[in-house]
């Protein structure tokens, strides 16, 4: 196993001439059509050495399709694949010495567990003895030597999946993509998967490419999160950065939950209904301007007095619609006041909107509070509560679809 | 039917009913020719069997048979391939095609050869100049049994080769494979089981194939003659026997194909 950490170590770091960039692979520029539909546009990343970057997003955003070009199994429209410095482009799949780990694992069902992981050596025609000894290297590093005669059809999900990273570690790939890898499999294996690829791979050293919708796993599993949107990239970063500081309504609302409601830039402050927040204000926001609060259920406040714990501000006044025990946490529907009083049915004072940045019709605002907080100040349907603001995100106002990239 | 203690009346007399059934539709006609091959002694049953125009028969018919399973089960495999791979114009117009000869009269398969290779056919007319006559030869009986085992092989085949996952293909390539290797390696594996079947059953169908054979071969003792035909010859002749003797080894032959096919079936299909 050592050898073959080792032997990955020197794999993975040819870059030697001045002008080589410290990434594993470059995506530059690539977009992609099926026919006259745009799935991709322009789409540019980087994979640093060692790095498990995540392509997150809904079914339909484009994210398999970068999979597949970086693969070579599709061609781009435009742009160029990179790999340690090796425009590989318009190499064939069998050239690009990528490793890929499909949704189905893809195993060969006619071959043994150790002829699959053999398959990528005898097919470069290596000599027997190399191919046996780097085949037992594998099944020692991916804990199945008392498998290695069994077919795929013998193993459990999890041990095909890992099955099927020795087939690639094999060959020593210049990237491992996978495509969906804990789709077919329960919860509770998942998880447990998750942390084992994730150990793997800082063994191995090798950059990984992800491909989830699973947000858990993203934030599990990713040194950085792409977040893909209708073949556009929303926003790239940790998944700290993605989480915490998300720059598009969508990042906010894909990645975990958010509450957005409408407020007002006045000059450092935002006004929410009747009441003005301090808030550190971007440059490109206007003074007047309407923007979009996002905040996560986590980092409100609830308190059943004024004022608010920690010196918070108080955004609202509300009403529990609804409280609902959800394990870890629990989780409470607040109904703000309306503005100022001004209006009295309720119904409409700014635009509180959950989820669907489209609709601007009133919801409540959704909360969570941890287990202590919920046994210490109990809330119950119909108790008016004072509403503070932890931590929020200030957007412009302006949703767009698509982000336009020059 | 009435349950009496427990015992279910129906079961032997449908299992009864089925057997007796088959009595005269299957077992007593095959068990007739066991009897009248034999009746006259094993020694008359013998000599039959090894006379030199029988023998040539058997020979020639598992000759051609052979070759036309190994050019059909080639066939079928591409044809497959290219019709599963691909989707294109005309695609189904094709597969229906190809399975076409399945059921089209074998008299009507001969003939259409004939008019095509005879020697008055549409293309015999042209090569016969150059004495070049496919009609009437052992490479007109691969002809007509290519023609009618067309679709079984294919019909094998191609659903196996609809099944088999995409993804398996492309894991080769990402892995490295040229498209060769994935077919050696990968594909073909998986259609081990099909590829048998196949061969099989167009093996065990053109050792039987009468009608387009006794068309396109010219039924010449010796030359072009296979066992089915040599058995139609014979009992025409009343030589019973000799028809007999023939006709026990093409039963026994068919039967052992489909025995293989039944119980090997596991195997076949093994993952």
């Amino acid at each position: 196993m050592a050898q073959v950490v080792r032997v990955m170590d020197n794999k993975v770091n040819p870059i030697s001439n001045g002008s080589a960039t410290p990434y594993a692979a470059s995506i530059v520029g690539v977009s992609k059509r099926f026919g006259k539909t745009s799935v991709l546009h322009n789409i540019t990343f980087h994979v640093a050495e060692g790095e498990a970057l995540v392509l997150l997003g809904a079914s339909g955003s484009g994210k398999t399709t970068i999979l597949r070009i970086i693969a070579g199994l599709e061609q781009p429209y435009t742009g160029k694949i990179i790999l340690h410095n090796k425009d590989v482009t318009e190499l064939p799949a069998r050239e690009r010495g990528v490793g890929v780990i499909f949704q189905s694992y893809a195993l060969f069902p006619k071959m043994t567990v150790e002829k699959n992981i053999g398959y990528g050596l005898r097919i470069r025609h290596r000599p027997r003895k190399e191919v046996k000894k780097t085949v037992n290297e594998l099944l020692q590093l991916v804990q199945l030597e008392e498998h290695r005669k069994k077919y795929p059809s013998q193993l459990s999900g999890g041990q095909q999946q890992r099955v099927a990273i020795a087939r690639t570690l094999a060959y020593k790939p210049e990237v491992l993509l996978f495509d969906e890898p804990f789709g077919a499999l329960d919860a509770q294996t998942r998880s447990h998967l998750r942390r084992e690829i994730r150990a793997l791979l800082k063994k191995v050293n090798v950059p990984a490419v992800f491909i989830t919708h699973d947000q858990e796993e993203a934030l599990e599993l990713g040194d950085r999160i792409a977040v893909i949107n209708v073949g556009n990239i929303e926003q790239i970063g940790t998944p700290a950065e993605v989480y915490n500081n998300p720059t598009t309504e969508y990042v906010a609302t894909f990645l975990g939950a958010a509450n957005i409601i409408d407020g007002v830039v006045r000059k450092d402050r935002i006004e929410v209904g009747s009441t003005l927040i301090p808030a550190r204000i971007d440059e490109k926001f206007k003074d007047g301007e309407t923007v979009k609060i996002v905040f996560r259920p986590e980092d409100v406040l609830l308190s059943k007095t004024q004022p608010l714990p920690a010196g918070r501000a108080c955004l609202s006044g509300g009403v529990v619609e609804e409280t609902s025990f959800v394990g870890a946490y629990e989780r409470v529907r607040v109904r703000l006041d309306p503005a100022g009083g001004a209006f009295e049915s309720g119904d409409n004072p700014y635009y509180l909107t959950t989820e669907t940045p489209e609709s601007q019709t009133a919801k409540p605002i959704v909360v969570t509070r941890p287990k202590p907080e919920a046994v210490e100040v109990k809330l119950r349907r119909g108790d008016r509560v004072f509403v503070g603001l932890n931590a929020f995100t200030i957007l412009p106002k302006t949703t767009r679809k698509t982000t336009p990239r020059p | 039917m009435r349950h009496v203690r427990g015992f279910d009346v129906t079961r032997p007399l449908s299992i009864g009913m089925l057997v007796f059934m088959m009595m005269p539709l299957v077992f007593l006609p095959l068990i007739s020719i066991f009897i009248f091959g034999t009746n006259k002694g094993l020694a008359s049953f013998w000599a039959a069997l090894v006379a030199p125009e029988a023998v040539f028969a058997l020979k020639l018919s598992m000759v051609t048979s052979f070759w036309a399973t190994v050019f059909n089960v080639l066939f079928g495999l591409f044809a497959a391939y290219v019709l599963s791979r691909y989707t294109f114009w005309g695609r189904n117009a094709l597969i229906v095609t190809i399975s076409l000869p399945t059921a089209i009269p074998t008299a009507v398969a001969g003939v259409a050869l004939l008019m095509l290779w005879g020697p008055f056919g549409i293309l015999g007319r042209l090569l016969r100049p150059h004495g070049i006559d496919v009609m009437f030869t052992a490479g007109a009986i691969v002809l007509a049994n290519i023609f009618v085992t067309f679709p079984l092989a294919f019909g094998v085949i191609k659903p196996v080769f609809d099944t088999l996952s995409r993804s398996l293909e492309e894991a080769s390539a990402t892995i490295g494979a040229t498209r060769w290797q994935t077919f050696w390696h990968v594909t073909l594996p998986s259609l081990r089981g099909a590829i048998v079947s196949g061969a099989l059953l167009t093996f065990a169908r053109a050792v039987g194939e009468f009608g387009s054979t006794i068309m396109v071969s010219g039924n010449l003792a010796g030359r072009t003659q296979t066992a089915p035909l040599y058995i139609f010859a014979k009992f025409n002749e009343g030589q019973i026997e000799a028809a007999n003797a023939i006709a026990i080894v093409l039963a026994l032959f068919s039967f052992l194909v489909f025995s293989v096919l039944f119980f090997a079936r596991d195997w076949l299909d093994v993952d």
